[in-house]
C-alpha cells in the first residue's frame, strides 16, 4: 500500500468501528498465556469452529498481554464480552459446542471470586479489572497487536497526525509539559521538561530513543505494552521528533523478550509502508525512521548514558553528567531517551489534552501508571491504577489479598533501587513523593507482594548478589562495596553474623549511595536499608538467635511438630523424601531432627499450620556443632599457621 | 598421531614405574592414583587407554571400567590387577575390556600389551574435536554485512552467536581482524554482556529464571533440583551435550512464577517435582 494521508487514516478507522460488532474471540497470546499453551487452544478453536460451519463469522484473534496472567491462558469473546480463564485445550470442543452452538456460556471456565464464590461473567465483574483506570494499556486485548489497521482503528495515530500537521514544537512540549507526565522508567523527571532541555540544542542531527531494557526482576509493563500495542510506543516517538526535531530514533529492547522484539518488528515495518514512518510523514514534510537495537543483557543499561553506549557497540558503562544526554548523547549527539511506558502514554495526551491527562492522579503525580502486581497476592498480573490509589486497595481489592492462611508482611517496590514497605505503612497513596518518603521508589513499577514465609534479610541478599552481579565495575564503591555488602548479609544468613553487622551495613550503604556515579549504585543500598529500617528484629534475630522466623535460611532453622495442635494426618510425613518424619496415624507425630534437611516439605504439605519453624539451636545440637566448628576452626588455623 | 593414556593404580609406585616405562615409548600418560581422580580427568580430557587396577578403595576398577564404558565406549581399558582368582579375571574380561595383565610384569610385558592394545580400534570412533570447524565464510559475510555501520559491534556479536552457538576467542579473533580493532576490545564487549557466552550450550539450554518474584516463590529449590538431576553446576552443560544450565535475571513473565524457559518455551509455576518431569519430555 501507499503512503497513507490523514483522510486514509479517519477511512480505515471507520471502517475498523463498522466492525465493531464482529463476532471476535480475543485469545491472550502475552508470554504468559503463551507458556499456558494459547497457540494450540487458538488451533483447537480455529478448527473447531471450522468444523461447525462457523468460522466465517467469528475470528479467533491472538491479542497482547491481558494483564491477568496468573488466570491465564485467557479469552474474551466479543461482542457479548464473556471471560473465560485457564483454558485447556482438552474442553475446547466442549466450549465451543456450547457457547457457540448453543449459545449457553459456560461457567466452568469463568472466573470465580475467591471470597464470594460467584461466578464473572464479564469482565466487568471482576474486582482485579473494575478498579483499574487504563490509560498506558488501554488496548490491552482489545487489538490484534500485529494488525495497524486495529490500531488505527482505535484513534491510532490520530495523536501523530495532529502533532505533525496542526501543533508546532513548542505546542507539542507545553502540552505535555502541563500533562504533569513523569518518566515512567523509574526516575520519574518531567517528560515535558526533558523535551524542551533538547529542543533548545541547536544540531541538525538528533535522536529519539526508546527505553525497553526492562531490567528490574518482577516488572514487565513494558513487554507487556510492546507486545500487545508496539504501534503506540512508535506513534508516541514520532510526537517525541517533532517535539525535538530528531529525523532518526532506536528503541533499545531486550533479547530476552522475543516476543516484543516479533511484534515491533512488524509493527515498524507496517508503519514504514503506510509511510507513518520514513520521509515526509503523512505529508507534513517531517521525517523519521525508527529501528530496533537489542539489548544483550546487562541492566546497568537501563541507565540513559550506558544504554547509549551500548547502541554504540561498546560495554554499558555509564559516563558523567553534564554534559546531558539532551546536549550530548548517542554519538555525542542531542538524544532524548524516554521509556516504553512513557511512550505509550504521550498519543492520548497529545489528542485529548494536558487536562484529560491531569483529571487521573494527584497534583504532582498525574495520570495512571502500570504496575506488575506478583508475589504472594491471589491476583497477580499487570494493574494500571490512577496516582494516589492507596497501597492497601491495590493489594487487598484488587490483588484479592493474600492466600488462605498466609499473612502480609511487605510490599516490596522498585525492584532492586526500591525497598520494602511494611503493613503499618499499606494507607500510603502510591505518588512518586509519598512512596519516596517511605524508603522505596516507584521505580518502574514491580511491586512483590511478601508474606510470612518470606525472609526479609534473605530477600535483601537476593538484590544485593542482583546488584552485585550487575555493577558495570566503573565506581570503586559500588564495585567492591556491594560485594562487601553481600559477604556480610551471606554471612547473616548463614548463621556468621556477628554483632555490628547491621551498623556496618548501614555505614556501607550510605558510602555506596554518595560515591557511585550512576542510578544503579545511588539506589543499590535501598533494599537493606528498607529491611533494616522496618525489619530490624528479623536481622538481630539472625545474628544473636540464630532464627530465621520465615524458615528460608537452612543454617538458622529447626523444624518441629507442635504435638498439641497435629492431628496425625500423616500428610507431613508422605511429603518428607528423607523419612524424616515418625509418628502413628492420628497420633502427634515428630521430626527426626538428625534426618532432617529443611526442604520445608512438611511445612508447605501441613493443612494445620502444626509444622513450626524454631531457631536453629533449639535442640541444642546444632549450637553444640557449632561451637565445635568454631574449635576446629581455631585448631586448623593454628596449624596453618605452625605450618607457615 | 600422540596417544594419550591414564594409568590408575591406587599404589603411587606402580604408578610412577609405569609412567616412566610409558612415556619413554612416546606416549602422552597422565597417572592417578584413584578412582575418582581418574573420572574427573577422563572427563576433561579424551584418553585412547585407560591401565586400571581392580582393586582400590572407594570406587574399585570394576566401578570405573564399568562408568567409562557407559560414558566415554571409545576409550580403549587394559586391566592390571594382582589378584589373579580367575572368577576376578573373568569378571573383568566380561567387562568389555582389550586385555589384562598380571601383576608383577616387566616392562617389556607392558610396552608389548599396550602396544597391541592401542592397535586394536576403538569399539567407537573417538569423538574429534570440534574447535576451528565453524564455518568462517557466513561469519566473514556477518562482519563484511555490518563493517560500515559503526556500533555494530554488539548486532555482530549476536549474529554470530546465533551462527555458531557460543563466542569461542578464535571467534572473537576472527571479528576482530574483520573489523580492524584490538581483539580486547570484542573480549571486552563479550565478557560484559551476559547475553554472550564463551562455552558451549547444550541440545536443550535450560534456563531458571531468579527474578524477584520467581525468587520469593523459591526459585532457588528448582535450582537445586535441576543441577540434582542434571548432575552439572550452573553455567556447565552435560556430558551428552544435551542440556545446559543457566539462570536468568527475569523474563517478565511474573505472573506465572516461578518460570523455567528450555530452549524458548516458558513453562509457568514450576515445583521441584514438575521441574524433573519437564526434562524428561526433553530426553
Amino acid at each position: 500500500m501507499a503512503k497513507i494521508t490523514v483522510i486514509d487514516l479517519k477511512r480505515i478507522k471507520e471502517t475498523q468501528t463498522g466492525r465493531m460488532s464482529d463476532k471476535k474471540l480475543m485469545l491472550c497470546g502475552g508470554t504468559g498465556c503463551l507458556a499456558g499453551g494459547s497457540l494450540k487452544i487458538k488451533e483447537a478453536l480455529e478448527h473447531e469452529l471450522d468444523e461447525r460451519g462457523l468460522s466465517a463469522d467469528t475470528k479467533v484473534v491472538h491479542t497482547g498481554c491481558n494483564g491477568f496472567c496468573a488466570h491465564g491462558p485467557l479469552m474474551v469473546t466479543h461482542p457479548d464480552g464473556v471471560f473465560y480463564e485457564r483454558l485447556k485445550l482438552i474442553d475446547i470442543p466442549n466450549l465451543v459446542e456450547e457457547h457457540f452452538v448453543k449459545g449457553q456460556p459456560m461457567e466452568k471456565y469463568m472466573y470465580r471470586d475467591p471470597n464470594t464464590h460467584n461466578y464473572a461473567h464479564g469482565i466487568g465483574d471482576i474486582t482485579f479489572f473494575n478498579l483499574q483506570v487504563l490509560g498506558a494499556l488501554r488496548n490491552r486485548g482489545v487489538i490484534d497487536p500485529e494488525k495497524i489497521d486495529e490500531y488505527i482503528g482505535m484513534d491510532g495515530y490520530m495523536g501523530a497526525a495532529k502533532a505533525l500537521l496542526d501543533m508546532s514544537p513548542r505546542e507539542i512540549i507545553k502540552t505535555v509539559t502541563d500533562s504533569g507526565l513523569r518518566g515512567r522508567g523509574g526516575a520519574g523527571f518531567p517528560t515535558g521538561l526533558k523535551w524542551e532541555l533538547c529542543s533548545y540544542v541547536a544540531g541538525s542531527v538528533k535522536y529519539i530513543l526508546c527505553n525497553g531494557d526492562e531490567g528490574d526482576p518482577g516488572a514487565f509493563m513494558d513487554r507487556s505494552i510492546m507486545e500487545a500495542d508496539p504501534h503506540v510506543v512508535l506513534e508516541g516517538m514520532i510526537i517525541a521528533a517533532k517535539a525535538i526535531g530528531a529525523h532518526e530514533g532506536y528503541i533499545y529492547v531486550r533479547a530476552e523478550y522475543p516476543l516484543a522484539v516479533k511484534r515491533l518488528r512488524k509493527a515498524i515495518e507496517q508503519a514504514r509502508e503506510y509511510g507513518l514512518l520514513g520521509e515526509d510523514i503523512l505529508g507534513s514534510g517531517f521525517s523519521l525512521d525508527v529501528d530496533l537495537y537489542l539489548g544483550a543483557g546487562a541492566y546497568v543499561c537501563g541507565e540513559e548514558t550506558a544504554l547509549m553506549r551500548s547502541i554504540e557497540g561498546k560495554r554499558g558503562s555509564p559516563i558523567p553528567r553534564p554534559p546531558f544526554p539532551a546536549q550530548k548523547g548517542l554519538w555525542e549527539k542531542p538524544t532524548v531517551l524516554n521509556n516504553v511506558e512513557t511512550f505509550a502514554n504521550i498519543p492520548q495526551i497529545i489528542l485529548n489534552g494536558a487536562d484529560w491527562f491531569k483529571s487521573n492522579g494527584t497534583e504532582k503525580s498525574t495520570g495512571t501508571k502500570v504496575f506488575a502486581l506478583t508475589g504472594a497476592a491471589q491476583n497477580t498480573g499487570l494493574i494500571e491504577i490512577p496516582f494516589g490509589t492507596t497501597l492497601r486497595t491495590i493489594i487487598y481489592d484488587i490483588g484479592g489479598g493474600l492466600k488462605k492462611g498466609r499473612s502480609f508482611k511487605a510490599l516490596q517496590l522498585g525492584g532492586p533501587s526500591g525497598g520494602c514497605i511494611p503493613e503499618e505503612l499499606l494507607d500510603t497513596p502510591v505518588t512518586y513523593e509519598d512512596i519516596v518518603k517511605t524508603g522505596a521508589i516507584v521505580g518502574s513499577g514491580g511491586m512483590v507482594t511478601l508474606d510470612d514465609t518470606n525472609c526479609m534479610v534473605n530477600l535483601a541478599r537476593f538484590f544485593l548478589e542482583f546488584t552485585a552481579h550487575e555493577s558495570c565495575g566503573k565506581c570503586t564503591p559500588c564495585r567492591v562495596g556491594t560485594k562487601v555488602m553481600l559477604n556480610i548479609l551471606t554471612d547473616v544468613t548463614e548463621g556468621n553474623g556477628k554483632e555490628g553487622d547491621i551498623e556496618l551495613l548501614e555505614d556501607l550503604a550510605m558510602d555506596i549511595k554518595t560515591a557511585s556515579l550512576c542510578g544503579l549504585g545511588q539506589t543499590a543500598p535501598n533494599p537493606v536499608l528498607t529491611t533494616i529500617k522496618y525489619f530490624r528484629s528479623e536481622y538481630e534475630a539472625h545474628i544473636r538467635d540464630k532464627w530465621c522466623i520465615a524458615g528460608v535460611c537452612k543454617e538458622l532453622v529447626t523444624f518441629y511438630i507442635d504435638e498439641k495442635t497435629c492431628t496425625g494426618c500423616t500428610a507431613c510425613a508422605r511429603a518428607c523424601s528423607r523419612s524424616a518424619i515418625i509418628g502413628e496415624r492420628k497420633e502427634p507425630h515428630s521430626i527426626m531432627q538428625e534426618k532432617c534437611v529443611k526442604c520445608r516439605a512438611c511445612f508447605n504439605a501441613c493443612r494445620f499450620g502444626s509444622v513450626k519453624v524454631g531457631p536453629a539451636d533449639m535442640f541444642g545440637k546444632s549450637g553444640k556443632e557449632s561451637e565445635n566448628e568454631n574449635e576446629s576452626d581455631i585448631k586448623s588455623k593454628e596449624s596453618e599457621e605452625v605450618a607457615g | 598421531m600422540e596417544k594419550n593414556i591414564l594409568v590408575v593404580d591406587d599404589d603411587e609406585i606402580v604408578v610412577k614405574s609405569c609412567e616412566a616405562v610409558l612415556s619413554a615409548e612416546g606416549w602422552q600418560i597422565s597417572g592417578v592414583t584413584n578412582a575418582r581422580d581418574a573420572m574427573e580427568l577422563i572427563k576433561r580430557n579424551t584418553y585412547d587407554l585407560v591401565i586400571t587396577d581392580l582393586i582400590m578403595p572407594t570406587i574399585d576398577g570394576f566401578e570405573l571400567i564399568k562408568w567409562t564404558n557407559d560414558n566415554f565406549p571409545h576409550t580403549r581399558i587394559v586391566v592390571m590387577t594382582g589378584y589373579s582368582s580367575k572368577a576376578v579375571l573373568r569378571d573383568a574380561i566380561a567387562l568389555d575390556i582389550v586385555d589384562f595383565m598380571q601383576k608383577p610384569f616387566f616392562p617389556n610385558t607392558l610396552v608389548d600389551t599396550i602396544t597391541k592394545a592401542l592397535n586394536t580400534p576403538p569399539k567407537v570412533p573417538v569423538p574429534s574435536k570440534q574447535p576451528d570447524v565453524f564455518d568462517m565464510e557466513k561469519l566473514n559475510a556477518i562482519v563484511k554485512k555490518y563493517k560500515k555501520k559503526p556500533g555494530s559491534l554488539i548486532t555482530i556479536l549476536q549474529e554470530a552467536q546465533e551462527l555458531i552457538g557460543y563466542l569461542p576467542p578464535s571467534i572473537q579473533k576472527a571479528i576482530a581482524k574483520g573489523l580492524k580493532v584490538p581483539v580486547s576490545e570484542v573480549h571486552a564487549v563479550v565478557s560484559f554482556y551476559s547475553f554472550f557466552t564463551m562455552k558451549p550450550m547444550g541440545k536443550y539450554n535450560v534456563r531458571v529464571c531468579q527474578g524477584t518474584a520467581c525468587y520469593v516463590k523459591r526459585a532457588n529449590e528448582i535450582l537445586e533440583k535441576l543441577k540434582e538431576t542434571l548432575g552439572i553446576e550452573e553455567g556447565e552443560i552435560t556430558r551428552d551435550s544435551l542440556f545446559s544450565l543457566e539462570t536468568v535475571r527475569c523474563i517478565g513473565a511474573c505472573g506465572l512464577a516461578p518460570v523455567v524457559v528450555i530452549d524458548n518455551d516458558t513453562h509457568g509455576e514450576v515445583n521441584p517435582v514438575k521441574a524433573h518431569e519437564l526434562l524428561e519430555n526433553y530426553k
